[in-house]
């Protein structure tokens, strides 16, 4: 069942990873959040630098050089941005929690941490009312996303009970993300990266 | 305005002659199948297909209930919800919306129901500016074009074509390469995203249990839209609300699918209520939903037609059209497109728009095998020729066709005369010159000569058993009685060789499959009526038919046809117990082996006729047959339409031919250079002979019945 804390099924950690394939997710296994936001820095110290996009009318790309890499997170704990900022922060990269609306142009690197799994599509299901959560994982290049293996299941089916619970809430924004974002409106070439992120990654947490 | 018959003619040669369009679209076709089979692999897509069905049926029984329910729980969660009846009201409330917001500029993500209301016009009217998000619908915005896809919108133009738009939209020279093309979207329309006052969705589930919508996208405009402006607008059909969120999930194990060969979009959003939005005061987003009536809710109480309801937009039915794989989406709809456009198109966007579209179904029933929620479409779009017939009268040829096919005496006299008129224009067993009116547009096949003396004059002298083990009632078509009476006689010598008895008959007809096709709905009764009649007091075990077409049609719609007079409910059901395709009765019934023929290792190509293949399901049994007598060769898209379709071919030669063509290059060109192709339908057997012909017969064609008993071996 998801959520039950230390029951991880292999067979659903095993679908999950045969699936992101094609769902071009680069999928790593790590032991825990903490080695889940080492992750993310170190992604974030891999990709090239992002280019900015104009987000007023007439304004062009700031071609900055020097521009800082830009690492958001905008859902996690003080205790784990904390930790994050220090790493980012040691690296040079720009660290934001909030406020993404001011960051419309483009971030390098978002992370944030799923609430649950459905393997078969390789589906990362989060729980987004916050205007950030949503922001960051859409404006950003490269998505990196941490999903406890405890809280995979195998088909959309398993994941009703969760959905209702959301859905049951006055106000509510549950994302079902399997991939970047993708199109293939010209001549039906796929194409990564058309609005949203180019790359997504996944941190299976083993705990 | 009503578009003539002649200029769709010509706008579907136009069409025919765009060869950028012929590759993409065929090249999609070919590939699509293929994936779409590898994403169903490990699941059984009927079953869930079929759930889909009821489920959509039920939710349609209960629609103003779980609209209420709708609008319960997601007024009591903050969202504004709106009923239009019409198209002009449902713009009306959106201008509204805007207008009350102060809104200026507008982003919308892709929504076929806001294109079935011209929404962009109305707003543009209103002086606001919208921009679409989605990289097909923002290129033919551009471009002021509509889609020719449901989901791929800009699926007729190529890379160059959208270099050159974007170049015009941007004022600067753009590289053809499609990812910088993709970059170039990104950024433009990144900057209408940022300063948009209002977002426009769609949405493909309204969960009357939560007051909840759903969007599926793959770029995740969707996402944005609903996320960066003060207000949202979501604009849907009221035939999308479904009782719960299992239901929507249902639907998304197939609609992706279906619809891309994806096993999921990359993004569905569940969107509940007022989520949080810093833009507005109360750190709310201003949320309006917007149910469309536009003719739904009458199309409920029409029990015929209202299974179109069920549809959930995955567009499938044009991916399998083989005409849409030839003309496109602006000749196959009028902002729906494929089969279900056809359709739709008569019903949302009024008979003008739709009299000529909905003649350009051939029946192949590939939409119908694969649409997501079981819909009969090639069905539909035959209702809605017969109404179009009965409000505006039918065309002089239907009427007078029907007149004669009704006349059983009548037809088959004509008939025999037939054979002497044509008399000083055979040529073997081909017509040489043709009537004028078929001059011309018939030119890309031979027509086939009547028969010197019909099935029905030969039976008397036919040696056959009265007495067998089994009995069998031939149903002999009129194809095979009045043209190809050999193939008849060659099926009854193999029904004799395994010691079965053979009745035929004479009072049968027509099957009444042209007079269906062609909307002449009571001259289709009473030929059904007449054959229910014919066989009644024949007792025989089976009814065999050589063509596909006419066991299906059978099969499919004379519990319909004779529903009317409940005389005929217990024999109309004894009659279509008993039907059975050639193929499976010399399979399953007769159990004819290899030992049963003379093989000498020919080489066949096997073309699968669309009413054995998917009206019957019979897809086995002819292959097996085929190699107990020579060797059956594969060969490229065996189960795609040769483009008869029966009046179809005489109504658009240009499409009949192209696909003819198409089949004929196909065996020709294939690795294993069969001399010889197979059918089991003789309907297939006169296109493709016909088609080979002109072809100076470089391909034999045979119907089974004649290829197996030309190999029987002699006892």
């Amino acid at each position: 069942m998801p959520g039950n804390p230390g029951s991880i099924n292999q067979a659903n950690v095993d679908l999950f990873k045969a699936k992101a394939k094609p769902a071009s997710i680069e999928v790593v296994v790590v032991k825990d959040l903490k080695a889940a936001l080492d992750y993310a820095i170190e992604v974030t110290e891999k990709t090239e630098l992002g280019k900015l996009m104009p987000t007023t009318p007439g304004l062009s790309p700031p071609d900055d050089p020097n521009r800082k890499k830009t690492l958001a997170a905008p859902s996690i704990s003080d205790e784990h941005f904390k930790l994050l900022s220090q790493k980012g922060e040691a690296k040079g990269f720009e660290m934001v929690r909030s406020k993404l609306r001011n960051h419309l142009a483009g971030i390098d690197v978002a992370f944030t941490v799923a609430d649950l799994g459905i393997s078969e599509t390789a589906t990362c299901v989060s729980e987004n009312n916050s205007e950030d959560y949503r922001l960051a994982t859409m404006i950003c290049e490269t998505h990196v996303l941490a999903l406890p293996m405890n809280k995979l299941v195998k088909t959309s089916y398993e994941a009703e009970d969760f959905l209702i619970k959301a859905m049951d809430k006055d106000n509510n924004y549950t994302s079902f993300i399997s991939g970047p974002s993708r199109t293939a409106d010209i001549e039906r070439v796929l194409t990564l990266g058309v609005h949203g992120p180019l790359y997504m990654h996944v941190a299976l947490l083993e705990e | 305005m009503a578009e003539s018959m002649k200029s769709y003619h010509n706008s579907l040669k136009e069409a025919l002659d765009d060869s950028f369009l012929r590759k993409t679209l065929d090249k999609f076709a070919v590939q699509y199948k293929a994936n779409r089979a590898m994403i169903f692999a490990d699941m059984n897509a009927k079953e869930l297909i079929s759930e889909i069905a009821d489920n959509k049926d039920q939710a349609m029984l209960h629609i103003e209930a779980l609209y209420q329910q709708f609008v319960e729980q997601a007024s009591k969660k903050g969202v504004h919800v709106h009923r239009a009846r019409t198209a002009q009201e449902a713009n009306d409330i959106i201008c509204a919306i805007a207008k009350e917001n102060n809104v200026r500029t507008i982003i919308k993500s892709k929504s076929m129901t806001a294109e079935e209301i011209h929404l962009n016009h109305s707003l543009e009217a209103a002086k606001m500016i919208v921009n679409e998000t989605d990289l097909g619908e923002w290129i033919i915005q551009l471009r002021h074009e509509g889609p020719t896809h449901m989901v791929m919108p800009a699926i007729h133009l190529s890379r160059y074509q959208v270099a050159d738009t974007f170049e015009d939209a941007t004022k600067s020279k753009q590289d053809s390469d499609i990812e910088k093309l993709v970059k170039v979207a990104r950024r433009e329309l990144r900057v209408h995203f940022a300063g948009s006052d209002m977002g426009i969705s769609g949405a493909n589930f309204a969960i009357a249990s939560n007051g909840s919508i759903g969007i599926c996208t793959n770029e995740g405009n969707g996402r944005l839209t609903t996320t960066l402006p003060r207000v949202h607008v979501a604009i849907c059909g009221i035939d999308k609300l479904v009782p719960s969120i299992k239901d929507a999930l249902r639907i998304i194990r197939v609609l992706p699918r279906n619809a891309t060969a994806q096993a999921i979009t990359t993004y569905v959003s569940w969107i509940t209520g007022a989520s949080e939005c810093t833009l507005n005061d109360d750190q709310k987003k201003i949320i309006h939903v917007v149910f469309l009536d536009n003719g739904r809710i009458d199309l409920l109480k029409d029990p015929k037609c209202r299974e179109v309801l069920r549809c959930v937009r995955c567009g499938a039915c044009a991916n399998v059209c083989p005409v849409y794989r030839l003309v496109g989406g602006h000749r196959m709809g009028y902002v729906y497109i494929g089969a279900i456009g056809l359709i739709l198109t008569y019903f949302f966007h009024g008979h003008d728009r739709a009299k000529n579209l909905v003649q350009n179904c051939i029946g192949c029933e590939a939409c119908k095998d694969i649409c997501a929620a079981g819909i009969d479409l090639p069905g539909i779009i035959q209702e809605v020729r017969a109404r179009l017939n009965e409000e505006e009268g039918s065309p002089i040829t239907s009427t007078l066709l029907a007149k004669v096919m009704a006349n059983r005496p009548l037809f088959h006299t004509l008939l025999k005369f037939g054979k002497f008129a044509q008399r000083p224009v055979t040529s073997g067993n081909f017509v040489r010159h043709l009537p004028t009116i078929f001059a011309g547009d018939q030119s890309f096949r031979a027509l086939p000569a009547i028969a010197s003396r019909s099935f029905r004059d030969r039976w008397p002298s036919l040696e056959t058993a009265s007495q067998g083990s089994v009995k069998i009632g031939l149903f002999a078509g009129c194809a095979q009685d009045f043209i190809y009476p050999e193939q008849l006689e060659s099926a009854v010598r193999l029904i004799s060789a395994k010691g079965g008895a053979v009745d035929f008959p004479l009072q049968q007809s027509c099957c009444g499959l042209p007079l269906q096709m062609m909307g002449e709905r009571k001259a289709a009764i009473q030929t059904a009526k007449a054959n229910v009649d014919a066989f009644e007091s024949a007792k025989v075990d089976h009814i065999m038919t050589l063509c596909a077409s006419c066991a299906n049609h059978m099969k499919e719609h004379y519990t319909e046809l004779t529903g009317d007079d409940p005389s005929y409910k217990e024999k109309t059901a004894q009659y279509l117990s008993k039907i059975i395709d050639f193929s499976s009765l010399m399979k399953n019934v007769f159990k004819f082996s290899k030992d049963d023929f003379n093989n000498q290792g020919q080489k066949v190509a096997y073309h699968s006729p669309c009413h054995l293949c998917r009206g019957l399901g019979v897809t086995q049994e002819p292959r097996a047959l085929i190699n107990m007598a020579g060797e059956y060769v594969p060969t490229p898209e065996e189960d795609v339409c040769c483009g008869f379709g029966g009046t179809y071919s005489v109504k658009f030669p240009e499409i009949s031919g192209t696909l003819l063509a198409h089949k004929l290059d196909g065996i020709e060109e294939s690795e294993a250079k069969p001399k010889l192709l197979v059918t089991d339908c003789p309907g297939c057997v006169m296109q493709l002979r016909g088609g080979e012909h002109k072809r100076s017969d470089r391909v034999k064609v045979q119907h089974i019945s004649e290829f197996l008993d030309l190999n029987l071996k002699k006892k």
